[in-house]
């Protein structure tokens, strides 16, 4: 049993790891991930990057969202800002580490746009504000040929840093892994600050924030600008996974997703971002395979499982919602605060 | 013999004996392996799933009966789908999966954007030839996208095709026939618009409509009121599988229009020409495949006597089945060229073989011999619904564009 961890220094409090356990554990968790490419399979690899885009995705919106309150629903057009700047500068000759970068900015530009009404409406009003937002954006992609390429879609080149060409999945993997790690940083880091303060203040009550002195309309721009600085930057690190894109990825569900894994994985923390992006893109995955290696044993088997996946995957998140509303986080803090007490319980 | 010569043949004996096990050993080498794999990831869920069940039927189905009947030169064929979906994250990671565990020599996918965006994995992989139901005009790109093949038309062929078509019939008609556009705001619906646009200005037919509408969900009435001022002979819808063709056709009729309504390939199935047929209209269309129930071509026949036995509750042959069917039959084709060339089943091999087929028989699915080497096999032909047989018949020639 731990029983509790002491701090000498406010260096120690302000540490993101705050004990020797949970530091180990990290490293741990940061070699297994660093090491992936030499151990894991190409399945794996891939669906490994897949998931390290959704995870920044889900982090952004988790800011918005989570953090702030305002809810989005334009967060999976934002990405397709971010896929179509990269596809754009890339094919002009900019290189990569600008237009990653570039991704985030302009889509974080567009972000402080689509997040003006926050400032008149809130709930369900700005739920389909940002709704708007979306439709206009998809519109674009497919319209605004000589740059998106339109419905067709359009390639991106690969990234290419100093000569070193990210090809394949074991070296795009890096480029994902070391984004989601410093972005995933970068956002526990922001939750601390003043900023993440006043996001949450915001989020519980703008307007007793607003007679402490948080000024909601830099607070509120500047989260759906963070958040669609993310999704800009996933975005970006989509086009150069998949190498092409269509209009078609960017649609309403893509933004539902990220609702979905927010609130699954745990609404304003880093590890239900995480967890979230895990789940959904995982789960179906998992239940696929279950329906496709049950099918060896019992032929036709599949044909009833794999719509039926769909169901319990619909099932699992509505019991979420039911027995555990602070989502998956909670339930890993559970875990862990039964390991810290343990053989006692909490 | 002078000795000139027997010093030749000496030296070609020496030459012949020094080379000759290098020589077996590197054709030996480069002969193809064990079976013959062929990937795929199948929409058997999600939105597109009504299709996706029948592609994956017609593959599956196929490699089954090229096996009974002995492979391929000697190779059996080997089937491994996986269901996408209709997702491209869940696509592109069955393709990985299976490149990874199976090495297949070919690869169906579900979408468009599936074939873009595993064509650089497919490109590098280097041995790997690809095709999926996308009749998209992007994919068709022999430079671009060397490994990807169309199996059939591309979209904006299908509406030369149909313009063709309209323009022959209409020959020595007093006035040519108005023509009224409607099409998904898609990839399905918009791709093969520009194509037709530009053969109806060739041929001098007039385009006096052009709507564009969402994929579903859709208020009919101010469009049919547009299609009503517009007074059109022919309205040709594009990019729908049924809805919402049925209430245009039912609101046109309570607007005193009785325009001809026409398709192209997926949006001439079943559930469109029966819907439409139940209302009394004689949908008619080009179909870049012969129908399941037509008797003139022998590997049709050979589909449905398979599905009798392997499939007994299957009544209608879809196009979606026949395409992959089809799709299966180029991949079967390809390597066995490779393979009687004693060639091993690489990229440009393979990419060689396809574009040497150009008179090849597809077994009469296509009425015309198939030319492969723009990777699409650009005929079609027009059909029309029967209401006595409840079936569409030809209504015309093969086309070739």
């Amino acid at each position: 049993m731990r029983t509790a961890v002491f701090h000498e220094t406010f260096a120690s409090e302000e540490r993101l790891w705050d004990s020797p356990t949970a530091r180990r554990w990290m490293l741990a968790f940061a070699l297994s991930l660093f090491t992936l490419p030499w151990w894991g399979s190409d399945y794996l690899l891939a669906m490994a990057c897949i998931v390290g885009i959704h995870v920044i995705a889900t982090l952004g919106l988790n800011l918005t969202t989570g953090n702030a309150g305002l809810i989005s629903l334009s967060h999976g057009a934002f990405l397709g800002v971010g896929c179509y700047t990269v596809a754009w500068l890339g094919k002009h000759g900019v290189p990569f580490w600008l237009t990653l970068p570039a991704a985030g900015f302009v889509t974080a530009a567009l972000g402080l746009v689509v997040g003006l009404p926050s400032l008149r409406v809130k709930g369900l009003y700005l739920a389909i504000a940002t709704l708007a937002a979306h439709f206009i954006l998809t519109f674009v992609f497919r319209e605004w040929e000589s740059v998106t390429g339109g419905v067709p879609g359009t390639s991106i080149p690969r990234a290419n840093l100093f000569g070193f060409e990210f090809h394949g999945d074991r070296r795009n993997f890096y480029l994902i892994f070391v984004c989601a790690f410093v972005m995933a940083v970068a956002a526990r880091n922001l939750a601390r600050t003043h900023i993440g303060r006043a996001f949450v203040a915001v989020r519980d009550r703008d307007f007793s924030a607003e007679i402490l002195g948080v000024n909601l309309l830099r607070t509120k721009l500047l989260a759906f600008a963070l958040g669609a600085f993310y999704a800009g930057v996933a975005g970006g690190l989509l086009g150069y996974f998949y190498g092409a894109i269509t209009p078609e990825y960017f649609v309403l569900t893509l933004s539902v997703f990220y609702l979905a894994a927010i609130i699954v994985g745990g609404l304003g923390t880093v590890l239900g971002s995480v967890l979230g992006a895990l789940f959904m893109t995982f789960v179906p995955e998992l239940l696929r395979l279950v329906a496709h290696t049950s099918s060896q044993w019992f032929p036709g088997v599949a044909a009833l499982l794999l719509p039926m996946g769909q169901v319990v995957f619909g099932v699992l998140i509505i019991f979420f919602l039911i027995f555990e509303p602070q989502g998956l986080a909670a339930i890993w803090s559970r875990i862990r605060r039964n390991f810290h007490l343990w053989p006692f319980k909490t | 013999m002078t000795d000139s010569i027997r010093r030749t043949i000496v030296q070609s004996i020496g030459a012949a004996a020094t080379l000759g096990p290098f020589a077996i050993g590197s054709a030996s080498a480069q002969a193809h392996k064990g079976d013959i794999v062929i990937g795929a990831s199948q929409p058997i869920t999600g939105v597109f799933s009504f299709a996706g069940t029948a592609m994956n039927n017609g593959l599956n189905d196929y490699v089954a009966w090229r096996n009974s009947k002995g492979g391929v030169a000697g190779h059996k064929l080997r089937y491994v789908s996986e269901d996408s979906g209709f997702k491209l994250d869940q696509g592109v990671a069955i393709f990985k999966k299976i490149m990874a565990a199976e090495k297949p020599s070919f690869f169906y996918g579900d979408s468009t954007q599936w074939a873009k965006a595993v064509s650089q994995d497919a490109i590098a992989s280097n041995a790997i030839m690809t095709s999926s139901t996308s009749l998209a005009s992007v994919v068709a790109d022999p430079a671009g996208m060397p490994q990807h093949i169309v199996p059939g038309a591309t979209y904006p062929r299908l509406h030369e095709i149909l313009m063709e078509y309209i323009a022959r019939s209409s020959r020595g008609a007093a006035a040519k026939p108005n023509i009224a556009y409607v099409y998904a705001d898609t990839e399905f619906g918009r791709d093969g618009i520009p194509g037709g646009k530009a053969r109806a200005e060739k041929l001098g037919l007039p385009i006096v409509a052009e709507i564009v509408t969402k994929q579903s969900g859709i208020d009919v009435a101010p469009e049919v009121a547009k299609l009503r001022r517009a007074k059109p002979d022919i309205v040709i819808f594009q990019g729908y599988i049924l809805a919402p063709m049925p209430e245009f056709v039912r609101q046109l009729r309570e607007a005193g229009l009785n325009p001809q309504i026409m398709g192209t390939a997926w949006g001439l199935d079943k559930p469109a020409y029966d819907a439409l047929g139940a209302l009394g209209v004689k949908l008619s269309g080009v179909s870049m495949y012969r129908y399941g129930h037509e008797t003139e071509s022998s590997m049709i026949n050979n589909m449905r006597q398979y599905l009798a036995t392997a499939r007994p509750e299957v009544k209608n042959i879809s196009p979606f089945y026949i395409s992959s069917w089809l799709s299966g039959m180029i991949f079967a084709e390809v390597a066995e060229r490779c393979v009687k060339a004693n060639k091993p089943l690489t990229l440009p091999n393979m990419k060689a073989a396809l574009e040497s087929m150009k008179e090849w028989d597809t077994g009469g699915i296509t009425g015309l011999l198939a030319d492969l080497s723009g990777h699409q096999i650009p005929v079609g032909r027009m059909y029309a619904y029967d209401s006595d047989k409840k079936t569409m018949e030809p209504a015309s020639g093969w086309i070739k564009v």
